[in-house]
């Protein structure tokens, strides 16, 4: 039984992880859109709801928090998973409290990012086609 | 040529070695301070005082000698002026017995009282007037005996007139010069009396402008050197306040009081010292980090990026075109070479570089440390002009100082500026 496509959105303003990351997704069965611009990510929240929103935190001009409250405020629904280049106490008990679903400190395995999106969608009552 | 880790290990070892030898020379300084002799300003008012009181016991010794001797020298006058007055009596009543025929016995009684009172002061006349005394003894015992005659004769009726003449002019003879040899002695006595009294009154006069100067020279004396030492430490605390550090070293033979406080104040360097080289380095650890969680950062994303391509090469690389593969290796090659231009700046600006004072130039240094901070002041959104001024600025600031502080500057304008998007410094 096929099911339903995972709606990610994926954000980081490296581009390379973007680059990496879809296509290895798009084969676990999900429907990856990819944004450098977390302006333009925030629009994108604004337009659609997804599923899951794996977003970095340091980023130029709106930050993976903010997205992360936007997406929340948006819909309670989408789970955030956050992605970190200096993971600290502090940062996750913000991360959790605003609503974070999990967090994940670079560097990461690709695979590491699967399973925990693989949760993610657990969560959310979809099944997962796992390929990979 | 050592790799850096290896430089730096060595100049820990250096400083380390630095500490022990300055310990080294401060604890053979304290030893040749303590050495020497001990001449300590208590021992030199001690003397000064001693000085003024074997001053003043001199003159009172002196003093109190000189009155004893005018004390028995007035105790000779006087036994002399008795013996006069017993003499002249004696002549007196001698006169009458040639004038009227009586008082030849009472002449007789005032010279043996003559001759009491001599031998009284014989002994002390002897020794000041050995000739003077011999003489008058002399011209008394003649006299004497003179009388006795003339009384053993005038018991008898009937004296020979020339016998008795030629006894008076004896007698007169032997009286007069007898009364004679006294009155000069007596007179001598009196100016020597004198001036032994005028000496004892000139003695505290003098005694006292003595006095005067010699306190005043070693009031001034002992406070020059008092000075001079006091000088010595305050030209030390002074270098000291400038930040020179180094221990006292001593330059007289001897030790005092203020030598306790030169070791005193070397091991309290020693403390400053030790206490500031430890404070500087914990300064220095304190902003390398800072500095090094803002570097993870920076780090972990080239990393990263690393990882995940090696790991879609590993997984796809069945499927990827030939253009596909050499894009993702090139991926791999940048992103290390980012990963070492972080590490290498990383190492530069935290190197213990010995804090040379050169002139800065402000340019470079705001550059690297904008190159150090990149990602996070790309996420806080601001956007920093370097306009460089022609030429350096001669900034007599360390290095190593300088640039943290820059990073601390330009932190301090991000967190600002996180607010205000699109602003420029």
């Amino acid at each position: 039984m096929e099911g339903k496509k995972i709606d990610v959105l994926l954000v980081d303003d490296e581009a390379i992880v973007g680059n990496r990351l879809k296509p290895g997704l798009t084969k676990f069965g999900c429907q990856v859109e990819v944004f450098e611009d977390s302006k333009e990510a925030l629009k994108r929240i604004g337009e659609k709801e997804f599923d899951i929103i794996v977003t970095d935190i340091m980023m130029a001009d709106v930050n993976g928090l903010q997205l992360l409250e936007y997406a929340q405020k948006k819909s309670t629904r989408t789970k955030v998973i956050i992605i970190t280049g200096y993971a600290t106490e502090s940062l996750a008990r913000e991360a959790m409290a605003k609503g974070a679903f999990d967090m994940i400190s670079k560097p990461f395995r690709p695979g590491d990012l699967r399973e925990v999106i693989a949760k993610a969608a657990k969560a959310l009552g979809l099944k997962d086609n796992t390929a990979a | 040529m050592m790799s850096s880790a290896e430089l730096d290990s060595t100049k820990d070892h250096g400083a380390t070695q630095l500490m022990k030898e300055r310990k080294a020379m401060v604890e053979t300084i304290d030893k040749q301070l303590a050495e020497r002799p001990s001449f300590s300003f208590r021992l030199q008012l001690s003397l000064g005082f001693l000085l003024l009181f074997f001053l003043s016991m001199a003159i009172i010794i002196g003093s109190m000698s000189a009155i004893k001797r005018i004390q028995n020298k007035l105790h000779v006058f006087q036994t002399s002026e008795k013996f006069l007055f017993e003499v002249e009596q004696a002549r007196r009543w001698e006169k009458n017995y040639f004038l009227y025929g009586t008082n030849l016995t009472d002449a007789a009684q005032s010279a043996s009282n003559a001759k009491i009172l001599l031998s009284r002061s014989l002994e002390s006349h002897q020794k000041i007037y050995p000739e003077q005394a011999a003489q008058i003894l002399d011209n008394l015992n003649k006299y004497r005996e003179l009388l006795e005659e003339l009384v053993v004769l005038d018991k008898r009726s009937g004296i020979d007139p020339t016998q008795k003449q030629l006894i008076e002019s004896a007698l007169r003879k032997h009286g007069s010069e007898m009364v004679e040899v006294a009155v000069s002695l007596t007179l001598k006595e009196q100016v020597s009396i004198n001036a032994l009294l005028n000496l004892i009154q000139q003695i505290p006069i003098y005694a006292l402008v003595v006095y005067l100067l010699i306190m005043i020279y070693v009031a001034y004396f002992l406070s020059q050197r008092f000075m001079k030492r006091l000088n010595f430490l305050i030209d030390a605390t002074q270098r000291i306040a400038k930040g020179d550090f180094s221990p006292i070293v001593p330059i007289r033979k001897y030790r005092d009081e203020f030598t306790t406080v030169s070791v005193a104040i070397n091991w309290m360097l020693e403390e400053l010292d030790a206490r500031q080289k430890a404070m500087v380095e914990s300064h220095k650890l304190k902003a390398i980090g800072n500095l090094t969680a803002g570097v993870a950062h920076e780090l972990n994303n080239p990393i990263n990026n690393i990882m995940l391509t090696a790991h879609s090469l590993l997984e796809d690389r069945k499927e990827l075109s030939e253009e596909e593969l050499v894009e993702m290796i090139n991926d791999l090659i940048n992103e290390t070479e980012r990963s070492r231009s972080i590490v290498r700046n990383l190492l530069d600006f935290a190197r213990e570089s010995e804090s040379t004072s050169e002139p800065l130039d402000l340019g470079v240094l705001v550059g690297q440390t904008i190159k150090l901070t990149e990602n996070q002041i790309k996420v806080s959104g601001a956007k920093i002009d370097v306009k460089n001024n022609e030429g350096k600025t001669p900034l007599e600031v360390a290095e190593m100082n300088g640039r943290d502080k820059t990073v601390k500057l330009l932190r301090e304008e991000q967190l600002k500026e996180e607010q205000k998007k699109d602003s420029e410094i």
